[in-house]
């Protein structure tokens, strides 16, 4: 495979280098996700520990042109926290240094 | 001079062959082409992200470095390292010369 500049050969290399991390993870439906990692699989299904859920809440005002929105934001916490693959659209582990 | 077989519409005579693909080979060849390389990423939901390809697999998931989240022409967000899961992907295009 082709020497990328930090060790990493597949993708879930920078996952398995987050283990015990505290990631960003990107859901579907306007949803964020921190929390420490504790476990994956190949789906991406993921345990998290010690999570806050940023949930964005999009609105179209009545009336107003179209486009023409505004965002709410909802956050709640959670302990432990099974993710179901699935769902998954990004996971940022954080910055290397 | 002959009616009977009129020149296609849309291609006149041309008695040179048509030029060659400037790049060949298969998809994969693209995709072991393009990494190390500065990449844009689609997803389905329209998303781009833009940096550095590290790696990809059979189900394209992929590894990017120096990230950052495009939404509307805007940059959203900007990650060291991002996984992304390869069934949200739409397409890569190269974001600099092979």
């Amino acid at each position: 495979m082709d020497p990328a500049s930090n060790g990493i050969q597949e993708p879930f290399d920078l996952i398995r280098l987050s283990l015990s991390e505290r990631v960003f993870v990107k859901l579907r439906g306007d949803r964020e996700l921190t929390g420490v990692l504790h476990a994956y699989d190949g789906h991406m299904n993921l345990i998290l520990s010690d999570v806050e859920e940023t949930i964005m809440i999009v609105d179209q005002i009545e009336g107003a042109p179209e486009g023409h929105t505004t965002v709410n934001i909802a956050k709640r916490k959670m302990d432990m926290l099974f993710v179901r693959g699935d769902g998954v659209i990004l996971v940022s582990p954080p910055s290397r240094t | 001079m002959d009616d009977s077989t009129p020149p296609p519409p849309s291609a006149p005579a041309d008695p040179s062959p048509p030029p060659p693909p400037t790049t060949s080979g298969s998809p994969t060849d693209f995709l072991k082409g393009v990494v190390g390389k500065r990449v844009v990423v689609r997803l389905t939901s329209g998303v781009d992200y833009r940096g550095i390809l590290s790696c990809l697999d059979g189900y394209m998931n992929i590894a990017l470095e120096q990230t950052e989240e495009h939404v509307n022409g805007r940059v959203t967000n900007q990650y060291g390292d991002a996984f992304i899961r390869g069934n949200n992907v739409l397409y890569i295009s190269a974001a600099e010369p092979l």
